[in-house]
């Protein structure tokens, strides 16, 4: 579903992400973890189109990200780290802008799940300056689900989530991977990552270092020398402080 | 403690120098303080030149002295305004200006409320003691007396205003804390508001007969002028005209005379200050916070949702879509207020419409409206930002949509188009039906008005494509150089900033006349033909023509624009500063 084959995004002379290469098959859930500067958000944003790559392609359900940019978005959801919402739009406003941008007719019925999914009944007619941080995460995540992607992109979802709000998203994450939907998460949160994620794959300074199952990492040598638990394999795959 | 905070400003200070300094490097900003350089010489060469050529002779009877009681005038009523919109209306005069990091570090520290207001106060002296040099410098060739009189006199005027702005802000958050009993307490300012324009607005009224029937629009201002000086409208603006009148001192002598006021004024507002300090970190910091989340907003939000313009059906093209979202962010945050506070003109137009007979005030307004509809033609696009200026904030969700480039330019170049053609028409209608007693001399005037309803439709016609052209340019810069537009956040300052904004003024100015050329051509060519067949001018016809074609190249344009937003790297866009 998501394909993504030696990508590279440059700043001016800075190499944020070099030769890149990693693919998300349906039902799959991906956890892409990598110190801080490793290339995580740049590689995130290059794939859902909102920084074109320097070299190399992104293929969402077939359609080039660059090429064919409105059909591979149309397929895709990103949650950003800091929910981006609109001052001036209600939750529900939020909800119709986005149906109408993506196409879906039944609007209201999904809304109203969603919003009873991520315990947001009852706000529906609130502006953002009305909601704490954790309440604005979850709209921009009903926003992402509404159209019921094929492709999913979480990064640092359990930010600003109350410990129900935690458990919720894990279990939308889950259940949409289940559902058949290719799912990325990115996080700090190696035990979010250990928990949810089918894969993981580890990217330091804009390398991929990893790209295995959990047992699989455990079973490389070279990594589960200094223990078995992600957070270990972690560090010795980046060979510093996580 | 003090010296902690006088060294937070030093080191602020300097910062922000040094940073001016380093951005030198990107050209668009060493280009703008070239510009800006350049604008400034040249104004103040020619206020030098000007000085040189009316010569020693009429030194002090420059153009500000010639118009000082007009000019403190105006001054006085200007600052009642502000005075009495900063209590009115919250929002207006927020003199608190603390970051969230300066809320962060000095209101947990062991700092007392008194130090953070003196600080205040005393941080806010450069921007003032600056706004009042570079207007020395413009005005000082027209000033009556000497610069330092000016800029003293600027100095004094400008912290008053900010002091009592402060004041006001911390009274209403002090007050508002208390909930409705304090909102209560707060009749006794809001009466004395109520009762000083009442008082300005009776002794309009009082005077009504004879205003509707002077012939010229000096003659009115020269009236309203006494008014404002005698009875209780003189002594409702006699504290602003104190005030006023420092800056236009003729003399040393008058600055000692005129000095006693403002610097009471001074001391009492100073006072009111330190004593509002309980409400002082309240304020701050819900300032803070509004500055911090102002970012992708034009203001914060507010409670509680107005209806939508329309309803957003589930089918249709994205460009509806976002017409639809940026409309609601003028209705969201205007509609109510902008009514509220248009009602008064529209009180106004009214009467003169019911009394004026066309005549006397109503062919006035109606002379007025009509430059007020070419300003909204030629700048509304730059007023009326509801577009992807305001949007370049959101750039990187924008992005996120299924949306093609072309499709996004234009959902977002409609709203404010659609807003500014309304001004437009509504400026129109009103001269049109102000303007049947207007007087002029010459057989042109008298052609004008004989077919000035088929001038005036013409102008309708074009409007909206000649809006919409400026609006396309206007998005043009800010997708071609994201960084040159302020999309959101605080204004960029400085004179490498006022050079970019003239520079970009100049792009404008040049792209509509660009614009306008191959329409205009091919309407004149229409009008040619017409006139050769029937012998007479058509108007109309070719203003639709002209209309269509500038609306065709616009098209032309967004879908070029948008292969370029599609293309154009969210870190393009300046990060705030």
């Amino acid at each position: 579903m998501i394909d993504v084959q030696h990508l590279t995004k440059i700043y001016g002379e800075f190499k944020a992400v070099d030769d890149f290469s990693f693919r998300v098959g349906p039902g799959e859930i991906v956890g892409l973890i990598g110190p801080n500067g490793a290339g995580k958000t740049s590689t995130l944003r290059c794939i859902v189109g909102i920084q074109a790559p320097s070299a190399g392609t992104v293929t969402v359900g077939g359609h080039d990200i660059v090429k064919q940019a409105v059909e591979a978005k149309r397929q895709l959801a990103f949650m950003a780290d800091e929910p981006q919402l609109f001052s001036y739009l209600t939750v529900m406003e939020h909800l119709r802008l986005t149906a109408r941008l993506y196409r879906v007719r039944d609007v209201d019925m999904r809304a109203k799940a969603l919003l009873s999914e991520l315990q947001l009944a009852g706000k529906e007619h609130a502006l953002p300056g009305e909601l704490s941080r954790g309440m604005k995460q979850k709209v921009a995540i009903a926003c992402g689900l509404l159209h019921d992607p094929a492709a999913l992109l979480f990064d640092e979802p359990l930010t600003g989530l109350d410990p129900l709000g935690i458990r919720h998203m894990k279990e939308t994450i889950v259940s949409r991977g289940r559902a058949g939907a290719a799912v990325i998460v990115s996080s700090h949160l190696l035990h979010l990552v250990e928990e949810i994620c089918t894969r993981i794959v580890i990217i330091d300074r804009g390398v991929k270092v990893a790209d295995a199952t959990l047992a699989e990492l455990q079973a490389r040598p070279e990594l589960s020398a200094a223990g078995s638990s992600l957070e270990e394999i972690f560090i010795s795959a980046t060979a510093g402080e996580p | 403690m003090f010296g902690t905070l006088l060294y937070l400003t030093g080191c602020t200070i300097k910062n922000r120098v040094k940073r001016r300094l380093q951005r030198l490097r990107e050209p668009r900003y060493l280009i703008g303080l070239i510009v800006g350089l350049l604008y400034l010489w040249f104004a103040l060469f020619r206020n030098a030149g000007n000085r040189r050529a009316a010569g020693a002779a009429v030194r002090g009877a420059a153009p500000i002295a010639a118009i000082a009681g007009p000019f403190q005038f105006v001054g006085s009523l200007l600052l009642l305004a502000t005075a009495a919109a900063a209590w009115l209306w919250p929002g207006v005069g927020h003199a608190v200006t603390f970051s969230r990091a300066e809320v962060q570090f000095l209101f947990t520290a062991p700092v007392t409320r008194r130090q953070l207001v003196h600080y205040e106060v005393l941080r806010s002296q450069l921007g003032i003691l600056f706004g009042s040099a570079i207007a020395t410098l413009f005005l000082r060739g027209g000033a009556p007396g000497r610069g330092w009189t000016l800029l003293a006199g600027l100095w004094v005027l400008l912290l008053v205003v900010r002091l009592h702005l402060m004041g006001v802000r911390l009274r209403r958050t002090s007050l508002a804390q208390h909930g409705a009993s304090g909102l209560a307490r707060q009749w006794l300012p809001l009466a004395v508001i109520v009762a000083a324009v009442g008082t300005l607005a009776a002794a309009v009224i009082g005077d009504w007969g004879r205003l509707t029937s002077l012939a010229g629009a000096g003659e009115v201002f020269r009236e309203l002028q006494r008014l404002g000086g005698t009875g209780a409208a003189g002594a409702v603006l006699w504290p602003f005209r104190a005030l006023a009148r420092l800056p236009l001192a003729a003399s040393t002598a008058e600055f000692g005379r005129a000095l006693p006021v403002p610097l009471l004024l001074l001391a009492l507002n100073y006072a009111w200050v330190l004593r509002s300090d309980a409400a002082f970190e309240e304020a701050s910091a819900e300032h803070a916070e509004k500055r911090a989340t102002h970012r992708g907003a034009p203001r914060a939000a507010v409670k509680g949702a107005a209806p939508t313009p329309f309803t957003l059906a589930t089918d249709g093209p994205p460009e509806t879509a976002i017409l639809w979202k940026n409309l609601i962010l003028i209705g969201r945050f205007a509609s109510l207020r902008t009514l509220v506070r248009l009602l008064p003109i529209v009180i106004v137009f009214g009467i003169i419409v019911s009394t004026g007979g066309g005549r006397g005030v109503a062919a006035v307004a109606a002379a007025i409206c009509l430059p007020l509809a070419a300003f909204a033609i030629l700048m509304g696009s730059q007023m009326a930002r509801n577009d992807l200026r305001q949007d370049l904030g959101n750039l990187a969700l924008l992005k996120t949509w299924p949306v093609r480039g072309a499709e996004l330019i234009r959902g977002e170049v409609l709203a404010p188009t659609a807003v500014v053609t309304a001004a437009t028409w509504a400026l129109l209608l009103a001269s049109a039906v102000l303007g049947s007693g207007l007087r002029a001399g010459g057989a042109g005037w008298s052609l004008f008005m004989a077919h000035r309803y088929s001038y005036l439709a013409a102008v309708a016609i074009l409007a909206p494509a000649l809006v919409l052209s400026q609006t396309i340019v206007q998005n043009a810069l800010a997708v071609l150089f994201p960084a040159w537009v302020s999309a959101s956040g605080p204004r960029s300052r400085g004179i490498e900033a006022m050079g970019q904004r003239l520079l970009m003024m100049a792009v404008l100015f040049l792209t509509l006349v660009v614009a306008v050329l191959p329409g205009a051509l091919v309407a004149a060519v229409l009008a040619g033909v017409v006139y050769w067949l029937t012998g007479t001018v058509p108007v109309v016809l070719p203003a639709l023509v002209a209309a269509a074609v500038i609306v065709g190249e616009c098209w032309l344009a967004a879908e070029g624009l948008g292969r370029v937003l599609e293309r154009t790297d969210v870190s393009a866009v300046e990060p705030q500063e």
